[in-house]
């Protein structure tokens, strides 16, 4: 069910380097030594010396979300776009019309999700 | 079925779908789901996609994982909190749905496709345009695919910010 | 792969002086990696440095400092591990941790000579641009993770920034792939010796792609997080950003991620736009690839010098309106050239 070359290869390098450098990194880890007096000064947030008010995580930058949409709708269709470029000598004009349909249909939701977004007040 | 590369990835990729429901705190879960994903990417290499397999990576733990657990930080429950409880659904609902999963799986894979290409591992690069776009034999291409494909990504965009934006009395 | 005798000791013997295993641990393995991203730490304040009209390191050894990152390294490795209280720790540890074996994921698939490079892959394009579209999630954790407000808005930003900008640098690389019909890197660069014909020289890839060669580069800037693009970061603004509570080690592990995306850019856009490893005469190929990389981080650690900080929204609108087009336009000229010039 393997196949010979390629997913050797990808095993190898995966398995080598993640461990490897996660080695590495854990030996050093093991060398910082810990918080042994941890005083509430110590552990508060670092906020150059102001003294750290409200919830650590709040609500922002919301209207920056259609731009997340747009990536994910653009990291699939780069997918396909490389697909096409692939072998783009092969298939030639008459492979290329429908990959052009379909970027030019999503050029839409982009220019819907441009007007929407960089506004708080739609958001 | 017993190769042990298999069995490793199907297990993590279980492992992970299990986590991603389970977790009580959603960022574990969004990150449960990114191992889930990983795993079927490399059930995706094991099947000399590895093509499909790179870009499983980059969308779904790349983008759509990234898209739960930035809807996740900034809506859902901060930490500390008490999690969201669910109602506990019954063990035989959970046997049952296994069942039809598992049967209805197996009899699409036997079916719909039938047989392994014997073309290796570089075979699917070089005609991967041409497949795609112009067909090969009886099929003439995916394109009409691809243009359904952009009509349901622009139905879900639109519907997606349509949804979440709000309407201020001018 | 191949027969390892049945006794571990001499199995290992054996698979460690396998040239494989050298190249995954020396060079362009882990050993050079660590030992690169060193230097670069130094070269990028020595460079800053001189821009600046300062001298930046100079005390640590007689050649201007460049054992300095080593030393930071010794000291920073004994500082004390603190984490903020209800930081989520699991996240916390991992994000930076994870970010050095992104870094080096990616130099494994990049040649640097036909014999000297770790792993062939197929399908090496897209799995480059996989690694780095990893590379927002954990941004994004590692802010989240801290409970902290100014870590958690850099690492929004951060999130937004590089996945505004990695359309355009996937889409510009796309103008590569349709030149050199091939996602294997090392055939790429053999495309770039090997194809077409201007005035009787063979052309690398840069000269048909500037324009995508261009957009290439300043997206790689915006994904490593550098000046112009570093608001994430912003010193003076939100103190280092997702990167502020990190202690000791792992504030080494999260700005050696940083050089080591640095190196790796540059090697990409060596391979695919420089022509990789090609060069004239009596240099060896390992020489060229590694010249003209350094060049390449050297144009970019410049650009810090010259340049302010891009506000967030305007970086936002420019990536997904100018920039985009640019990249979509790139492939159109791309497409005519291929289909109207038949010696491409």
């Amino acid at each position: 069910m393997v196949a010979e070359g390629i997913p050797e290869l990808v095993y190898y390098l995966g398995f080598i380097l993640v461990n490897t450098i996660a080695i590495v990194i854990v030996l050093i880890l093991l060398v910082s030594p810990r918080d042994r007096k941890p005083t509430p000064e110590k552990r508060a947030p670092f906020e150059s010396g102001q003294i750290a008010v409200g919830r650590g995580r709040t609500r922002f930058i919301i209207q920056y979300y259609p731009y997340l949409l747009m990536f994910v709708v653009y990291d699939v269709v780069s997918m396909f776009l490389f697909a096409w470029a692939l072998n783009l000598r092969s298939v030639g004009a008459a492979g290329t019309v429908p990959i052009f349909i379909f970027v030019s249909v999503l050029l839409f939701p982009l220019g819907y999700a441009l007007k929407l977004a960089n506004k708080p007040e739609n958001w | 079925m017993t190769d042990p590369a298999f069995l490793v990835i199907a297990a993590a990729t279980v492992i992970g779908a299990i986590l991603a429901i389970e977790a009580r705190d959603l960022v574990y879960g969004a990150a449960a789901l990114g191992i889930t994903f990983l795993g079927v990417a490399g059930l995706f290499i094991l099947l000399d996609a590895t093509y499909v397999a790179a870009f499983q990576i980059a969308v779904y733990i790349g983008a759509v994982v990234v898209l739960i657990l930035f809807t996740v930080m900034l809506v859902g429950p901060v930490k500390g909190e008490a999690p969201i409880e669910h109602r506990r659904t019954s063990l035989m609902t959970a046997i049952l749905v296994s069942l039809m999963l598992g049967i209805g799986g197996s009899l699409v894979s036997s079916n719909a496709f039938p047989g392994v290409d014997a073309c290796g591992a570089s075979c699917d690069l070089q005609l991967l345009s041409q497949t795609l776009l112009l067909g090969s034999g009886s099929n003439g291409g995916y394109a009409i695919q691809l243009e359904l494909l952009s009509f349901v990504l622009v139905a879900a965009v639109i519907g997606a910010l349509t949804l979440a934006k709000t309407e201020r009395k001018a | 792969m191949v027969d390892l005798p049945p006794d571990p000791i001499s199995m290992t013997i054996q698979i460690m002086t396998s040239p494989l295993f050298l190249k995954i641990a020396i060079f362009p393995g882990l050993a050079s990696i660590g030992i690169i991203a060193a230097l670069l730490t130094w070269l990028d304040r020595k460079i800053t440095a001189r821009v600046q009209l300062r001298i930046g390191p100079q005390y640590v050894s007689p050649l201007g400092g460049i054992l300095q990152s080593f030393a930071d390294l010794i000291k920073l490795a004994f500082k004390e591990l603190i984490i903020p209280e209800k930081a989520d720790r699991f996240f916390f540890l991992l994000a930076p941790i994870f970010g050095m074996v992104l870094g080096a994921g990616l130099i494994g698939l990049i040649p640097f000579s036909p014999e000297t490079l770790i792993s062939n892959l197929e399908v090496g394009l897209p799995v480059f641009l996989a690694f780095v579209t990893l590379s927002p999630t954990l941004v994004l954790l590692a802010g989240w993770s801290a409970n902290s407000k100014y870590p958690f808005i850099g690492g929004l930003r951060s999130l937004f920034q590089q996945t505004g900008y990695e359309i355009p640098l996937w889409l510009s690389s796309i103008g590569v792939v349709m030149m050199a019909g091939s996602f294997n890197l090392s055939k790429i660069v053999q495309a770039q010796s090997t194809g077409y014909v201007l005035f009787g020289v063979h052309w690398w890839f840069i000269v048909p792609q500037i324009l995508g060669a261009i957009i290439f580069l300043v997206t790689s800037v915006a994904e490593q997080e550098r000046i112009p693009f570093d608001l994430p970061e912003a010193e003076p603004e939100i103190i280092m950003g997702w990167q502020a509570e990190y202690p000791g080690f792992l504030f080494l592990a999260a700005q050696g991620a940083g050089f080591i995306k640095l190196y790796a850019f540059s090697a990409l856009f060596t391979t695919i736009y420089l022509g990789g490893y090609l060069g004239p005469g009596p240099l060896p190929p390992l020489f060229w690839s590694i010249f003209k990389t350094t060049v390449m981080v050297v144009v970019v650690i410049l650009l810090r010098g010259a340049f302010g900080r891009v506000r967030l929204d305007q970086l936002l609108r420019y990536g997904w309106t100018l920039l985009l087009g640019l990249a979509i336009a790139n492939i159109a000229i791309t497409y005519f050239l291929i289909e109207g010039i038949p010696a491409i």
